[in-house]
């Protein structure tokens, strides 16, 4: 019988739990085919006739068609070059790097963990006096500093993990070092690989700071939701529902590989 | 030879772009805090350690530095603390695989959102005339309680977002922690009749200690670089409740007039925090773990 009440107990605490990691994701969504009349209630209305009048509005909205389109230029061309530069480099570190690895990692790790205004305010200047301030390309080029150091820093691991056996084996068959590492390592760190390029994605599509700065025109499309709030003088919160469900889903769907690369990294990070 | 030559090939481009830019902020920082340039005026002459001077009379840059230490508390040790206990009570009151899975997939999403999104999700919810949460609290007789405009209230209700996060995302790290650790020393604490939450405060956490130190380090990093969180939801106001040092910065340079080489010296600051506590801790970490 106490046991029964126990468990219970759990199951309804777990469910509260779920709820409150997801409630208010599907609240938004739900939020987001209301109709203005639907969401401004005194009591929350669960019941209501959809409308898609609020992606309607955004997609006809010129300012956020652009800010996706360049979000879509500058995370994919960062992310696309982060691999080209970062992935070589971090397969280098993990296999042919022995007296300064540590330092070099330790650089990486810096990065990665400086302050976006220390970034942004110095670049700003620079990128006024040079003429490359709002452009896209400015973007890309800062956002190097992230998707490079991030690609290196979870990559590592991924060539650590890679059998030293089958490389070595294709070295004595007289394969070079690009070989080995084009034919052998890349393939078979592959999904972890992937996993690392998809945690970059992640990391530069919802970055704020830095498109806030460098751009104004031409800038993402988190920078232009922000500026969506002060539309009007009502609040328009169906359409901001809205471009929170846009700037959520090309995340949210990779939910499922971001949990197995994480399996993967807890699995061989403890022994 | 033909290795060497494949060793500086992959590693040179990357190292050389990392180092050109992490140079340019740096340097261009450093070089920016001592000149009084403005982004309305492109001439400026070497003013000295002035900016520095008179940030350290700036009663707005010290109540950044405070609002920011309380954030960095605040939010690094509810999430860890949120983690530790639901690792812990999911980890001993679910037996199924797939139900763990299911309750871990809906804790990874918070975490994946956009920080403006989840900005902006959360504003919706804490609206005083239709937000959820005010609706639920008003089922219980309470008034609606205005969580972003009340001074008080505001730095806990974003920092409950931030946990919101980042709680949840570590709770499925450490659950899988937890998962790897040996069978043995929880077994033999079991023999001894040790309750369970004696066997974790004693046995499977210092196991973790490592892995929940980095956890540390990375949320405490990642703490300092909450900008998109609070200016989309408060804007550092009301007044400058919320106000922490990237915001100070960011609306130093950029807003008011445009004072770039005020905010370069506080952002060489903010760097030189950033690196002190990130390289004592990185030294822990090795030290502990080696």
């Amino acid at each position: 019988m106490v046991s029964l009440i126990r468990r219970t107990f759990s199951r309804g605490f777990l469910a509260l739990m779920i709820l409150i990691a997801l409630l208010p994701i599907v609240w938004t969504i739900l939020g987001s085919f209301k109709k203005l009349k639907d969401i401004v209630t005194p009591v929350p209305t669960l019941i209501f006739t959809p409308t898609l009048e609020n992606f309607a509005t955004i997609l006809k909205n010129p300012s956020i068609r652009d800010g996706l389109g360049n979000s879509v230029v500058v995370v994919g061309v960062s992310v696309l070059l982060g691999a080209l530069f970062g992935i070589p480099a971090a397969y280098s570190l993990a296999r042919h790097v022995e007296k300064k690895k540590d330092d070099l990692q330790f650089f990486v790790l810096s990065l990665r963990f400086m302050p976006p205004v220390a970034i942004a305010i110095p670049f700003i200047i620079i990128y006024l006096d040079s003429g490359i301030y709002d452009t896209l390309t400015g973007l890309i080029l800062v956002y190097l500093i992230s998707t490079i150091s991030t690609v290196i820093w979870l990559s590592v691991p991924a060539f650590e993990r890679v059998p030293k056996e089958i490389e070595e084996a294709a070295a004595m068959e007289g394969c070079s070092q690009a070989e080995i590492f084009l034919k052998f390592a890349l393939p078979i760190a592959a999904p972890s690989l992937f996993g690392s390029l998809v945690f970059t994605f992640v990391l530069v599509w919802n970055e704020l700071l830095l498109a806030l700065t460098l751009a104004a025109e031409n800038s993402t499309l988190p920078v232009v939701a922000a500026s969506i709030t002060s539309l009007g003088k009502e609040v328009p919160w169906g359409v901001i529902n809205a471009s929170t469900v846009i700037l959520v889903l090309p995340p949210l769907v990779f939910i499922g590989l971001l949990m197995s690369f994480i399996n993967r990294m807890v699995a061989t990070g403890r022994k | 030879m033909q290795k060497q030559r494949f060793v500086f090939w992959t590693l040179a481009p990357a190292f050389t772009i990392l180092a050109i830019l992490a140079l340019v902020s740096v340097a261009g920082a450093l070089y920016f805090s001592v000149m009084d340039r403005s982004l309305r005026y492109p001439d400026y002459d070497f003013v000295g350690l002035y900016n520095y001077q008179r940030l350290l009379g700036d009663r707005r840059f010290l109540n950044a530095l405070k609002i920011s230490a309380i954030w960095e508390v605040v939010t690094v040790a509810g999430s860890l603390l949120v983690a530790m206990f639901l690792s812990v009570y999911i980890f001993e009151n679910t037996r199924s695989a797939r139900a763990r899975n299911l309750i871990c997939l809906a804790f990874l999403a918070p975490v994946l959102l956009p920080r403006v999104a989840a900005a902006f999700i959360w504003r919706f919810l804490y609206s005083p005339s239709l937000g959820l949460i005010n609706y639920i609290a008003g089922l219980f007789g309470f008034g609606p309680i205005e969580f972003l405009a009340n001074p008080k209230l505001a730095l806990f209700s974003v920092a409950v977002v931030d946990i919101w996060q980042w709680g949840l995302f570590f709770t499925v790290i450490m659950l899988k922690l937890l998962e790897t650790l040996p069978k043995d020393p929880i077994e033999a604490a079991q023999l001894d009749n040790a309750k369970t939450w004696e066997i974790h405060a004693y046995v499977t956490m210092p196991m973790l200690k490592a892995p929940i130190i980095s956890l540390a380090l990375v949320k405490a990093v990642e703490s300092l670089r909450s900008f998109d969180l609070i200016f989309v939801m408060t804007g550092g106001g009301p007044g400058t409740a919320t106000e922490t040092l990237d915001l100070y910065a960011y609306q130093a340079g950029i807003n008011l007039g445009g004072r770039v080489s005020y905010a370069s010296a506080m952002s060489i600051l903010l760097l030189l925090i950033t690196t002190v506590v990130f390289t004592l801790v990185w030294r822990g970490i090795r030290k502990w773990s080696a």
